[in-house]
């Protein structure tokens, strides 16, 4: 198979929360297969028998202690957001919650 | 209709008892003005790292030791990733790999005596932010974002509304009582989702998961709704895809909500910016021994001290009464001290919607007052009409009751009242002595009216009996 199926792609979209166009749909098709037999190849590499890397650092996670440090102004906070009500973020409604 | 088996699996988020939050060091607190409790991390802006919260990890140790979990010792966090508004940086950090606690249980006492409700795992992991919905559209504060949280997930165990209801409140009660969580449904700080199927064989039915519902009755509305809505069906040989639905208290019914993600769709992996954790065997032992006393054990030294079992359901239902009546175990009679504290002490607090910590009630008073009472120096008459000074006035006990006139009356001056009432009364003197012990209560009564309540009533009682039987 050298292409993913259509419901595949649309799949895909949906969780990037993208309308594709039909041509698209067609591009991706190929193009994503592409991708994921790229992505196979890591199959091939020699597993060793070594712990999951989940860090760059080989150290335990430093731990915080729980004191409250500088907050932002509110007045900042809202600088970034298009549309507000009230203090509230206001955006497109959410029927999923 | 009636051979359908329900089967019960419940998700509860739980938010932890930290000043701060999971990942960042703003504020934890519930209640302040919407979007004044954050920082770039709770918002999730490029480039910020997230720090691990030592106090939320100490409470979900806690939280797993209590739901008698067995610790992964070596545990690190997964990125949950989704694209929602709830969530800006759009992946929500959890445990998926190795959550803090794996294959507990809680038991819960039902008429078929204790039922154990394994716990498949419970989890850390940050909250969204909270949102408000309307038709037009949704408002988000981010005070919430990032706020720490434990998920307990259980084994499909429960077969009824009822046994769900009693898992939650037995939840409730060990979360509360480990300082974990404070475990306000109102508040949003536990929230509970249920998935539900009724089968009439022993191979489970297509489940749905219900949420949104915002109290522990009704989460049991909400499973007898789910059975009778999802027996309808089959009954009418119709069937329905695995779905997520939620409870509205309005109809007391469940709605059908658009389907999300789930599984492999949230495509996990482990979150590169936090290392691995490792709890050593001492801080989990440590853990464990400094566990604040539980609801078991205070029930257990309640009944033993004599309280009764109403009044000892009373106290556990209320944590700062069974928190004040611990300070004096082993030094007072604890059913004097609990019949105050759930009968007059709480009635004044009602009255004055107050607090035990905002009046004059200091250890040193309490102590004294229950003694007195114990030992017959005042009875409850006086402690009535004292307790507006006791909550209210810095004074001693023995300060009060002198401002009030009340002294211990004197042994001759008792014996004085005793022979007038005696005298006054020869009728029940006869009937007393004719073998009617029902007399000596009308005396003993006729007694504490004339010393106007001042008598102690245990020497009321022996210097009557003394004095009858001469």
């Amino acid at each position: 198979m050298d292409k993913l199926s259509r419901e595949e792609v649309l799949h895909v979209a949906h969780l990037a929360r993208i309308n594709l166009e039909e041509d698209e749909i067609e591009k991706f098709r190929v193009q994503l297969k592409k991708l994921m037999d790229d992505i196979d190849k890591i199959k091939d590499v020699k597993d060793y028998d070594e712990e999951m890397l989940i860090s760059p650092v080989d150290h335990n996670a430093p731990l915080r202690e729980d004191s409250e440090g500088k907050m932002l102004e509110y007045k900042t906070v809202m600088k970034n957001v298009p549309h507000s009500t009230g203090n509230f973020v206001e955006v497109p409604v959410m029927l999923n919650e | 209709m009636n051979n359908y088996k329900t089967t019960v699996g419940i998700e509860v988020h739980a938010e932890l008892k930290t000043k701060t939050k999971m990942f960042s060091n703003s504020a934890n607190h519930y209640g302040k003005m919407a979007n004044t409790c954050t920082n770039v991390i709770d918002l999730g802006y490029p480039g910020t790292l997230p720090t691990v919260n030592e106090e939320a990890i100490h409470l979900g140790l806690r939280a797993a030791l209590v739901l008698n979990c067995k610790i992964n010792k070596h545990m690190h966090f997964d990125r949950k990733n989704y694209f929602y508004p709830d969530n800006p940086k759009n992946y929500q950090i959890t445990q998926n790999r190795t959550p803090i606690g794996v294959d507990g249980y809680v038991l819960i006492d039902t008429e078929n005596g204790k039922k154990k409700i394994r716990i498949h795992d419970i989890h850390i992991e940050e909250d969204t932010c909270k949102s408000i919905h309307s038709d037009k559209s949704s408002l988000l504060d981010f005070n919430r974002a990032g706020v720490p949280l434990v998920e307990i997930v259980t084994e499909a165990d429960m077969n009824s509304a009822e046994e769900a209801v009693k898992y939650l409140e037995k939840l409730r009660e060990l979360l509360l009582y480990a300082d974990v969580s404070d475990c306000k449904i109102e508040e949003g700080s536990m929230r509970c989702d249920c998935n539900v199927s009724v089968s009439k064989t022993d191979k489970l039915n297509t489940k749905v998961e219900v949420k949104n519902i915002g109290s522990i009755s009704n989460v049991g509305v909400a499973i007898k709704y789910e059975e009778e809505r999802q027996i309808a069906l089959y009954e009418k040989n119709e069937t329905f895809k695995e779905q997520t639905r939620r409870f509205d208290d309005k109809t007391m019914s469940t709605i059908l909500m658009r389907v999300k993600e789930t599984g492999n769709d949230y495509r996990y992996f482990p979150e590169p910016d936090i290392p691995f954790i490792d709890l050593t065997d001492e801080y989990i032992e440590e853990t464990r021994k400094n566990l604040p006393m539980s609801a078991e054990e205070r029930r257990n030294i309640y009944l033993d001290a004599g309280i009764s079992k109403v009044n000892v359901e009373k106290i556990i239902q209320n944590r700062t009464v069974s928190d004040y009546l611990n300070k004096f175990i082993g030094k007072i009679n604890l059913v004097i001290a609990s019949n105050l504290l759930l009968g007059d002490v709480a009635a004044y607090l009602n009255k004055y919607e107050m607090k035990l910590e905002d009046t004059k009630l200091t250890d040193e008073k309490f102590e004294t007052v229950v003694k007195y009472l114990d030992s017959g120096k005042i009875n409850s008459k006086i402690f009535k009409d004292i307790i507006e000074d006791i909550m209210e006035n810095e004074e001693s006990i023995d300060e009060i009751l002198e401002n009030h006139n009340i002294k211990e009356m004197g042994e001759d001056e008792l014996i004085e009242i005793i022979n007038n009432v005696l005298e006054n009364n020869t009728k029940s003197v006869e009937d007393y002595k004719n073998g009617n012990e029902r007399a000596i209560k009308f005396l003993m009564g006729q007694i504490m009216k004339e010393t106007k309540g001042n008598a102690n009533p245990v020497l009321v009682t022996t210097k009557l009996e003394e004095m009858l039987n001469k």
